[in-house]
């Protein structure tokens, strides 16, 4: 299982804040384009983080008020499943 | 040049606002549309200068929108808050770009407040109207013409008592006085990047307690499939490609003030515009000074306002004359068929200022 997360927001500020939120409380994300497939609204940002740091970084976002979109689990073969915590 | 019109732009910035600039220009793409290296950068880039403003201006990064200039974010704010018919009240010192935007928009306006550097003229004619009833209000900090620091706080306190939202135009003030928009309780604050903000021109900034109605629709880099401009901010407000090097630039100033202070600084222009209408008034011209001002300190000289300053101008003090886009405050103060010459300091106030100043009136002989 590789064993990371996408977490997408509806646009880049948000996304920029939580990850500046995140790192800020030590959880390393990166912040990247959602895949073109996950954005049904067409076009977006995520933060790619690893699994053990995701239930953390929800936490953190929430503490925070810090609303983000989706969850989405990234298989060992590149799959993305829809996930909620 | 000894450059006396920071009411219209700072132009001496800081050296970092510069090397921003420059390199913002080598290593910055679109932000918020690509996921490579120089679309990142310069996504950084710009979201940094919100956390800038945010720190500076008691808000969330999110509500702040970037614009071209303080016009552009007042237009925004008036075509949001109100509607063609609507009673809206404004102080007599607004400027064109606050009035015209009323005028052409529709509403009708009231004003308050034309006694220059009188606190309670403003504040007990604003509460008179605020008592029969405003859809809203648009008020500036601090007149672009006299100086004039209005009571804001008192103004916002007025408008939350009597439910009335309200508009600030800090076009004079953001860099030198304390502008708050949540303690406030405004529904937005105008201001340019590139005046008491001493980032370059192409910018401005306007602060949002509402989500505004969109001026421009264009990309925005999120949610393209939605043929409406986003719901949320800053994105709704922010159509196209922003200003990045620009925002580069202003981050750094942005970082100069709060590394100084506001205290600081005003401090430092208010004691030069005193010294300058100290100066004015030995010569003899009729000044504008009282209490409640900034660094700004208008006269009428004893000829044509503009041959004072081309006169001032040939002896290497840059002024500005006539009307500076502001002919309510004239008409409020008296000096609509004169004119006056603005003294506007600015970061860099200095007492060589006032000396080279009265050089130039000695040999100019008035």
């Amino acid at each position: 299982m590789k064993n990371e997360w996408l977490i997408t927001f509806r646009s880049i500020t948000f996304a920029q804040k939580a990850q500046w939120v995140l790192k800020r409380r030590n959880i390393a994300c990166t912040l990247q384009r959602t895949p073109k497939t996950l954005t049904e609204r067409g076009c977006g940002y995520c933060l790619r983080l690893s699994g053990r740091d995701a239930v953390s970084a929800l936490t953190v976002l929430g503490q925070e008020k810090l609303k983000y979109e989706k969850l989405y689990a990234i298989g060992e073969d590149g799959d993305v499943e829809e996930r909620a915590l | 040049m000894i450059y006396l019109d920071n009411g219209a732009t700072s132009f001496r910035k800081p050296p970092e606002v510069y090397r921003a600039v420059n390199r913002a220009m080598q290593t910055c793409g679109n932000p918020g549309r690509g996921g490579y290296q120089v679309a990142m950068t310069a996504g950084n880039v710009v979201y940094r200068c919100r956390e800038e403003v945010s720190a500076l201006f008691d808000c969330d990064p999110e509500q702040v929108v970037f614009t071209s200039n303080c016009t552009h974010a007042l237009n925004i704010a008036i075509r949001s808050l109100f509607r063609p018919g609507d009673r809206v009240v404004i102080s007599g010192f607004e400027h064109n770009a606050v009035t015209r935007t009323l005028h052409l928009l529709g509403v009708e306006t009231v004003v308050v407040g034309r006694k220059l550097f009188s606190w309670e003229d403003t504040l007990s004619s604003l509460e008179k109207e605020l008592r029969r009833g405003v859809a809203g209000g648009v008020f500036t900090h601090m007149s672009n013409v006299f100086g004039y620091i209005l009571p804001i706080e008192q103004m916002a306190a007025l408008c939350r008592q009597y439910g009335v939202p309200f508009i600030v135009d800090a076009a004079q003030s953001a860099g030198c006085l304390p502008v708050q928009l949540k303690s406030w309780g405004a529904s937005y604050i105008a201001m340019p990047g590139h005046k008491g903000l001493l980032g370059p021109q192409g910018t401005g900034i306007l602060l949002c307690n509402e989500v505004p109605r969109p001026l421009m629709a264009g990309g925005t880099g999120s949610e393209s499939r939605q043929q409406t401009m986003p719901e949320f901010l800053p994105e709704r407000a922010e159509a196209g490609t922003l200003n990045v090097p620009g925002i580069s630039g202003l981050a750094a100033g942005l970082r100069c003030i709060r590394a100084r202070g506001t205290e600081e600084i005003l401090c430092r222009e208010q004691e030069a515009a005193g010294r300058c209408a100290g100066l004015l008034k030995r010569l003899g011209f009729r000044v504008f000074s009282g209490p409640h001002q900034g660094g700004t300190v208008s006269f009428v000289p004893n000829m044509d306002c503009e041959e004072m300053a081309d006169r001032l101008g040939a002896e290497g003090i840059a002024v500005r004359a006539g009307l500076h886009c502001a002919p309510l405050a004239h008409e409020s103060a008296g000096t609509l068929e004169t004119g006056t010459v603005r003294v506007s300091f600015g970061h860099d106030a200095n007492p060589r200022q006032i000396m080279a100043l009265e050089r130039a009136f000695s040999r100019i002989k008035c």
